[in-house]
């Protein structure tokens, strides 16, 4: 029989042990992103090798993606559209159809939805390539032969997932600007005054700076998360599948953090 | 250290001048596709890590190595990269062939196959 005040003594000292695992883990991404930013916001860290990767990482996660998740977006637009304007129309508040739809499209839903295809297809990749490099040892070989693995392996991995989601993000909402006006307005070109009224009333200047400093803040994270999660990784290679689980937890959270802060801006 | 999944064989050993010596991307093209010539394997430029054989994947490495002309080259157990191949020719023919790109080869392997290696 084990005393009360050792069991206490026990889950005092296990559960101080992980907050202390906890804050060192967000401590460890917060440090990071703070010298990804740096070297990514530095000029001399561009030479022709580095941007020759950029572009690389830019075509692997945002092009190659584009046609597909393009239709994605526009099936998805065009059946929201579709749902508010009906629904709007049924209670007699046609007149606010547009902007509602906007509202809920191009503010909230498709920044997040671009975000979270990201985490999924690029994120998880990038976790389990950052696990395994430090798991063999790689990212050790690569500092051994004088190459600055944050500029040549860790950089071009964040400004091509930053660079993906801004760039998706415009052409998704642009997208769904154009199916909003054709479901409401059909096939003719007379209705864009009012069209560009109630844009103007929707996309006010301090609006679209939250939703670039949003898609902004989707980027850095879709990127600096799974890279810091994969350096963290223990060296065995059982951790992998781990840390690309944690990482991916992670990356939710804040995804969501990211979203319940802009939307407590907005509206609150 | 492996190649960069997301670059063909061309661009994976151009990188190398392109990073230590900032050598403009076409000059770097150029230089690495000189190299691929002398080797004769030019059809695997372009393509990426995945799509290559062992034999293609070890010249790419090897070109990767050779292509700022170090003084000391090591091949660390030949075998491990060419495990269908009956390699110390095939190593060695290559390696004549790049004679000019590296001043001294270490070939580290198992004692056990000294044998296969041509008597020094």
């Amino acid at each position: 029989m084990i005393p009360p005040m050792n069991r206490l003594t026990d889950f005092v000292s296990r559960r101080g042990a992980a907050t202390l695992a906890l804050w060192r883990t967000w401590r460890g991404i917060a440090v990071f992103a703070g010298h990804a930013l740096t070297a990514s916001l530095t000029p001399a860290s561009y030479n022709s090798a580095t941007r020759m990767v950029v572009m690389k990482q830019i075509y692997f996660t945002a092009w190659q993606i584009l046609p597909g998740f393009t239709l994605f977006a526009a099936l998805l637009s065009y059946v929201l559209i579709q749902i508010v304007v009906s629904t709007a129309a049924r209670i007699g508040q046609s007149e606010f159809a547009l902007e509602m739809s906007m509202r809920v499209l191009v503010l909230e839903i498709l920044p997040l939805i671009t975000a979270l295809f990201i985490a999924l297809r690029s994120s998880s990749a990038i976790n389990t390539e950052v696990a395994l490099m430090r798991i063999h040892n790689e990212i050790d070989a690569l500092e051994a032969a004088g190459v600055d693995t944050l500029r040549m392996e860790f950089m071009p991995r964040i400004i091509g997932g930053v660079v993906s989601i801004l760039a998706l993000t415009a052409l998704t909402s642009v997208l769904a600007l154009i199916l909003a006006y054709l479901a409401l307005y059909g096939f003719q070109l007379w209705s864009l005054p009012d069209f560009s009224r109630v844009m103007g009333k929707v996309f006010t200047n301090a609006v679209m700076l939250g939703i670039w400093l949003k898609a902004l803040a989707f980027g850095l994270a879709v990127t600096i998360i799974p890279v810091a999660e994969g350096l963290a990784t223990p060296k065995m290679l059982f951790m992998a599948p781990i840390s690309v689980l944690r990482g991916m937890v992670r990356l939710f959270f804040v995804l969501m953090l990211i979203e319940v802060t802009s939307l407590a801006f907005k509206y609150i | 250290m492996p190649l960069r999944a997301n670059l063909g064989v061309l661009e994976n050993i151009a990188i190398v001048p392109q990073y230590l010596h900032n050598l403009s991307y076409q000059d770097a093209m150029d230089l690495a596709w000189t190299l691929l010539h002398v080797t004769g394997s030019t059809d695997s430029a372009y393509k990426r890590d995945p799509q290559l054989s062992h034999e293609e994947r070890f010249i790419a490495k090897l070109l990767r190595a050779v292509v700022d002309k170090p003084a000391l080259l090591i091949i660390d157990r030949p075998a491990l990269l060419l495990p269908d191949t009956h390699y110390p020719p095939f190593v060695a023919h290559l390696l004549g062939l790049l004679a000019d790109h590296f001043t001294h080869c270490w070939i580290l392997d198992y004692p056990w196959n000294e044998p296969l290696y041509a008597p020094r």
